[in-house]
């Protein structure tokens, strides 16, 4: 209970200095008066068309990556998986990509999510197709590899025969995953996907926690492995292949954030659903600040950060891991 | 009242039967040790069971739905899996987890269930521990603690007492003893035919995925079953201790 008031509020710390850094540099008290007031000049338009669009988007992309990890370490029973396991961001960075590689991104605004959907649509069939019918978690491993790996060659296909330096270019920083310049479009395009994905994977407590005893063991306690299976594949692809559409692929949150809180909440995998969810949204929140404050002239991705602080995190994680070995 | 009917019960691994035509009947206040050697098909057939493998024939647990199979028959496997690192207290409240409604807070009586599980099995003051840093035999023992605190009319156990010191198999077998005298009955598959023979009111002697014996535990350990089925001869002896049984030496 204190883990949820402590993040929570580190949340909502978070989400409000979010909305009053940026390079426009306009006082806290300026802001929020433009944000919450009538007057239509110029900072209540970068308020609420490009500040606020940008926090609540890093809240969704944080949840959605956190609570993603936390189901799939809890059904895999491995503190390794990572959202990406399934190969479904995988594919929607490859829809992404193809959009950005034959223009059709350039089309009209929500060409590029879009493809980036059907990428991650078209990666939950052939999961489900490869993976079977039984609630076996090898076999959705399996698939997940071999899916992430055609996924990244064919991405690299269309790097390949790219037809001029600036699409690659164009690709290579989508791929990098951000948040800037992202509107309210975004918003209403990524969240029906997104509060699908957050219920079914929410409602996978129970599951996650009998599975502790193992696969054999939580389906004699009455749990329907088959339907659990179903239910997160398609809450991690509708989550995730919606955070990959709007903020391009950012990774480690889903391996990091669940691995950190785990502790907090005794090891149970279904407290840790709730935890993450809201320890993803502090640590995109926070990764979204930093990119503005570091390098704020640079263009610096919020992937791109999140790789370089999350991987030594990851190691320290590691190395405290092995000393209890 | 029977708690679990079995008739002409089979499994096949492709054509092969595994479990071939097995029919017993379990009625209350049985401790059944299911024995035979490896490979016998005792582990696929607790399986088919719990309805975890297709199978043929007739299993009245297998016309329960899964959530009546939760309350009715609890399930101990061989392979002791604790994924996290989880307090035994958090452990144990795993085999409430039939009884609990989705996402309801366990009940006065769940944690009862629970703190007598654990009292059961000697891991008072263990409560708080994780689980996964105890020793093979306390990690066995809590999950024993696990399947008792589900609180069934049937208990069905994969080896339960494998890897325990001599004190703590035998504290087994006694809890699960003690489970049967308020009407429930467990169904051990186990490897210790000494042990077995001590605490068990019935064998059931499986080989080759057919059931060859099934009575009191002196009629199914003959000397013709034991060559037959194990390749061995040993001492049985009836004593005022209960049945003796030593295995001596393997028929070539």
């Amino acid at each position: 209970m204190r883990v949820f008031v402590i993040l929570s509020a580190l949340v909502v710390i978070l989400f409000g200095a979010s909305l009053l850094i940026g390079p426009a540099g306009f006082g806290p008290a300026e802001s929020l008066r433009a944000l919450l007031g009538e007057q239509g000049d110029a900072v209540t338009l970068v308020m609420r068309e490009i500040r606020l669009p940008r926090a609540i988007l890093g809240v969704m992309v944080g949840i959605s990556l956190g609570l993603s990890g936390a189901a799939l370490q809890g059904y895999l029973r491995n503190p390794l998986a990572e959202p990406g396991l399934i190969g479904v961001s995988g594919s929607a960075a490859l829809g992404a990509v193809i959009a950005l590689q034959t223009g059709v991104a350039a089309s009209f605004a929500l060409a590029l999510p879009l493809a980036a959907l059907t990428g991650a649509l078209i990666a939950v069939f052939l999961i489900l197709a490869l993976a079977g019918p039984r609630g076996g978690s090898l076999t959705l491993i399996l698939a997940g590899i071999a899916i992430s790996a055609l996924a990244g060659a064919l991405t690299s296909l269309a790097l390949n025969l790219s037809p001029n330096p600036f699409a690659v270019s164009e690709i290579i920083f989508w791929m990098m995953g951000s948040l800037a310049d992202r509107s309210f479009t975004h918003v209403w395009l990524a969240l029906p996907f997104m509060a699908v994905g957050w219920v079914l994977l929410a409602r996978l407590g129970r599951g996650l926690d009998a599975l502790t005893l193992g696969e054999d063991a939580a389906e004699a306690l009455g749990i329907r492995l088959d339907r659990l299976r179903l239910m997160l594949v398609l809450g991690v692809a509708a989550s995730v292949g919606a955070a990959t559409a709007v903020a391009g692929a950012i990774g480690f949150v889903g391996l990091v954030v669940p691995h950190m809180l785990r502790p907090f909440v005794g090891a149970r995998p279904g407290a840790l659903l709730w935890a993450s969810a809201l320890g993803g949204a502090a640590m995109v929140l926070a990764a979204d600040i930093a990119v503005r404050l570091v390098l704020p002239d640079r263009d610096l991705q919020l992937g791109v950060l999140m790789a370089i602080v999350g991987a030594p995190l990851f190691l320290h994680l590691i190395y405290k891991t092995r000393r209890q070995l | 009242m029977s708690l679990l009917h079995l008739s002409d019960l089979s499994v096949l691994r492709l054509t092969c039967p595994v479990v071939d035509r097995v029919s017993f009947d379990v009625s209350e206040g049985e401790l059944i040790g299911l024995i035979g050697p490896n490979g016998a098909g005792k582990t696929t057939l607790l399986r088919a069971v719990l309805g975890l493998l297709p199978f043929k024939g007739h299993a009245s647990t297998a016309a329960l739905s899964v959530s009546q199979r939760a309350r009715h028959v609890a399930w101990m496997p061989q392979a002791r899996e604790i994924a996290w690192p989880v307090t035994v207290d958090t452990l144990v409240m795993l085999g409430r987890v039939p009884h609990l409604a989705g996402g309801a807070k366990p009940s006065e009586a769940d944690r009862r269930a629970v703190a007598d599980a654990i009292s059961d099995m000697g891991l008072a003051g263990f409560e708080q521990r994780k689980a996964t840093e105890l020793s093979g035999g306390e990690q066995a023992r809590a999950l024993i603690a696990r399947v008792l605190a589900q609180d069934t009319p049937l208990i069905l156990a994969d080896e339960p007492t494998a890897g325990l010191d001599p004190g703590h198999q035998i504290t087994t077998m006694e809890v699960f003893a003690r489970a049967t005298q308020s009407g429930k009955s467990v169904l051990v598959s186990m490897h210790d035919l000494g042990l077995a023979a001590r605490y068990c009111t019935r064998l059931i002697l499986l080989h080759q995925g057919g059931v060859v014996a099934d009575g009191l535990p002196d009629t199914v350990l003959t000397a013709q079953n034991l060559a037959k089925v194990f390749g061995i001869t040993a001492h049985v002896e009836r004593t005022a201790q209960g049945l003796i049984f030593q295995p001596l030496s393997v028929l070539s």
